[in-house]
């Protein structure tokens, strides 16, 4: 336990290592202390050997768990090292490693010591020290542990840039079989304080492009007990958003606080869910999601991917690799939710419940979609030309604005950005078809995958990844 | 048809371009001392002129834009090999079009512009996370780097809030360079590595936690050198402390 910090840094970074988010993104602020400033975009400060970027000092606090949760390489009858922090001592090793440029601040985690409000207590004596006697000003993402007190979640979202709860795992099934001590209700309560707390401030900004032109911080928004529960299904969802336990008053009157004087995680709330554990479909996965988003109106949903550290009679055996390629395409379906303004319905349903694992879900999308297009670059709306495969959210823009001074020509798409490669299928320039001479789905699809064959892997380099996503005897070929 | 040649400053550039317009057209801006004379091609070196130069400078902003005139300074300060050139040719256009000339994507001037402009400002981003500092005997935090293009003073406005505290440098070991500030305060200068003193007493032992930090965070079960080296490429590993 009293190990050197060599020690601790060693036991505690390996723990938190499985934590997904390093996001420092969320949140621009000059330095308003003695050291450190916060980039609106972000920064990332190195890259670690799998390929992740390490923009925040990812650590836990503590190791000591009192929780036995099943996937967990912490839980509470494994036989690993433990450590813990003092708070003085993570606050100078923080400050240290910002000062070298080696970090953008503090992401703290925590096992569950003696109690929630125990370990909550001892981290939020950390970043007060960081914030008051050192004068940090750089960012920092605090986890909340469920069960932890409303005043305690209070005082950290003071302190905090960013602040999450894990929702662990997709359905309430899964949680309940794999995380038996964290309930529902303790994990949906400090999400729900957070966003109210936001609402009150008229702080909410809510996920990527989702909530454009609607006022998130109106009361309609404000939750009450009893909303988000857990459930595949959307309808539920609102339905219980819509009862509120006990209390009939419905919603009240939002006590507006001002955001100058008091601010409260700027940077909003996020959280992850393990995939590939339980046995949840796509569908499952990507409809809590757009539960989360559409409840909590939280900045991200992370996914991370099973990593079998543990063995376990209901787990994926030892030995299993990652499902890095269902992952991939999980995240391009959540940035199609935040910033292209597809919902869940559109990208999997009953009759195909996971994602094509060949082609990308915009891809699919639009295949299952001939009849919207090919579509016209120099006369299609924004949200249409958001739709097409190839073209993302800067090469829209730059159509758009080019074409308030000139007609956008084929020659001209590559050069503001768009993938010829999928979007020739999809567009026509000024009235010409630029794909092949058969517009069908089938075809098409033949045409994208061989286009993409050796090209389109680069980000799992591995041989099973590869034979994940290609999926077929392509590789044989 | 003249080359034009320059003495490498941002003002010399401008004086060339005024001749461009009043003394005959540029077939060609070159640095003076790296220059190749030909034969057939007749040059001219043209003396820095600060008034004609200033004359360029309102032009630009007021004929085309303040958001184009920066622009075309990050431009200049980048490594590509004919950036005069393409900068002319941008200010020719944005002459005659005005400001909505940056709109014009699928313009091969306006294009190539863009593309340096980028390449300029991603590295800048990137750099902002990839200096590392070494705690320096007496407190000065000390980092070298060797960018691709000449963007110390790009840094100066991110670090020097960041640090506003602490003395800093910012070495460019490739054109000799330094970025030197304190306390908001900061300006460029030559710089060689025998000004630099020994490190502090407690810097290894920090190098040394990063480092292991390093190892400690990567997944061994998604282990992938060829995405990593995507992100960030190997041409900046020289600088980084966890790479040594």
């Amino acid at each position: 336990m009293n190990g050197t910090i060599f020690d601790k840094l060693k036991i505690l970074a390996e723990s938190a290592k499985y934590d997904v988010s390093c996001s420092s993104s969320g949140v621009g602020r000059r330095n308003n202390g003695t050291i450190g400033s916060s980039d609106a975009a972000g920064i990332c400060h190195t890259w670690s050997a799998d390929g992740r970027c390490i923009s925040l000092l990812k650590v836990l606090f503590t190791n000591n768990c009192v929780f036995n949760c099943e996937y967990c390489v912490n839980r509470r009858c494994a036989d690993v090292p433990r450590a813990s922090f003092e708070p003085e001592e993570l606050a100078q090793l923080t400050i240290e490693f910002y000062r070298r440029n080696y970090i953008e601040g503090l992401f703290l985690s925590s096992a569950v010591e003696i109690s929630p409000d125990f370990t909550a207590e001892r981290i939020l004596e950390c970043l007060r020290l960081l914030r008051r006697k050192y004068g940090f000003a750089g960012y920092i993402h605090a986890k909340i542990i469920p069960g932890v007190s409303p005043e305690l979640v209070h005082a950290i979202g003071l302190e905090a840039d960013r602040l999450s709860v894990n929702i662990e795992m997709p359905t309430s099934k899964s949680l309940e079989l794999f995380v038996p001590q964290k309930k529902p209700k303790e994990i949906f309560r400090p999400m729900r304080q957070i966003t109210n707390s936001l609402i009150e401030r008229n702080a909410l900004k809510g996920p990527g492009s989702m909530f454009r032109g609607q006022d998130v911080n109106s009361p309609e928004n404000y939750l009450t007990p009893g909303s988000g529960m857990l459930s595949a299904d959307s309808r539920q969802l609102r339905e219980n958003q819509n009862c509120s336990e006990g209390s009939e008053e419905g919603v009240k009157a939002i006590v507006r606080r001002h955001p100058r004087k008091e601010v409260f995680a700027p940077a909003g709330q996020t959280t992850q869910m393990i995939i590939g554990a339980g046995g949840e479909t796509d569908h499952q996965i990507l409809t809590t999601t757009e539960n989360l988003y559409h409840t909590f109106k939280m900045k991200r949903v992370y996914y991370s991917a099973y990593v079998p550290v543990v063995s376990s009679p209901i787990l994926p055996d030892a030995g299993t690799p990652p499902p890095l390629a269902r992952e991939h395409r999980l995240y391009q379906a959540d940035w199609l939710l935040r910033f292209y303004g597809f919902s869940v319905s559109e990208l999997v349903d009953d009759a195909h419940p996971d994602l094509d694992p060949e082609v990308d879900p915009k891809v699919t999308w639009a295949l299952r979609h001939m009849d919207q297009f090919p579509v016209e670059v120099n006369k299609a709306p924004m949200d249409m030309l958001l739709r097409i495969p190839g073209v993302g959210n800067v090469s829209a823009r730059r159509i758009m604005r080019q074409r308030k001074v000139a007609s956008v020509k084929y020659d001209d798409l590559r050069k503001m950005g768009v993938v010829l490669k999928r979007a020739k299928h999809f567009l026509t320039c000024s009235g010409k078809y630029y794909g092949g001479n058969r517009f069908l789905p089938e075809v098409i699809k033949e045409q994208l995958l061989e286009a993409d064959d050796g090209v389109q892997l680069s980000m799992f380099d591995t041989a099973d990844s590869r034979k994940a996503v290609t999926g077929n005897d392509r590789l044989s070929l | 048809m003249t080359d034009y040649l320059y003495d490498g400053t941002f003002e010399g550039l401008l004086t060339c371009i005024h001749f461009h317009y009043y003394n005959g057209k540029a077939s060609g801006i070159y640095v003076r001392n790296e220059y190749q004379p030909s034969m057939l091609q007749p040059y001219l070196e043209v003396e820095t002129d600060t008034n004609k130069a200033d004359i360029v400078y309102e032009a630009i902003t007021k004929k085309i834009s303040s958001y184009d005139l920066r622009r075309i300074y990050r431009v200049f300060k980048s490594d590509d090999a004919e950036k005069e050139k393409k900068i002319l040719d941008y200010v020719r256009l944005g002459f005659r079009l005005g400001g909505k000339i940056s709109m014009m994507h699928g313009n091969p001037a306006v294009f190539e512009i863009q593309r340096i402009d980028k390449k300029v400002g991603n590295e800048v981003h990137r750099l902002k996370g990839l200096i590392r500092f070494s705690e320096l005997d007496g407190g000065v935090l000390y980092s070298s780097i060797e960018p691709d293009h000449d963007i110390v003073e790009f840094l100066a406005h991110h670090f020097c809030d960041r640090y506003k505290n602490e003395p800093f440098i910012i070495h460019d070991i490739k054109r000799s360079k330094a970025l030197v500030a304190y306390g908001g305060d900061w300006y460029v200068t030559h710089f060689t590595k025998e000004k630099v003193s020994g490190i502090s007493a407690d810097e290894q032992k920090y190098r040394d936690l990063w480092k292991q930090y390093f190892e400690d965070i990567a997944i061994k079960e998604r282990i992938n050198p060829r995405c990593q080296k995507n992100l960030m490429p190997a041409r900046y590993w020289k600088h980084l402390t966890e790479m040594q």
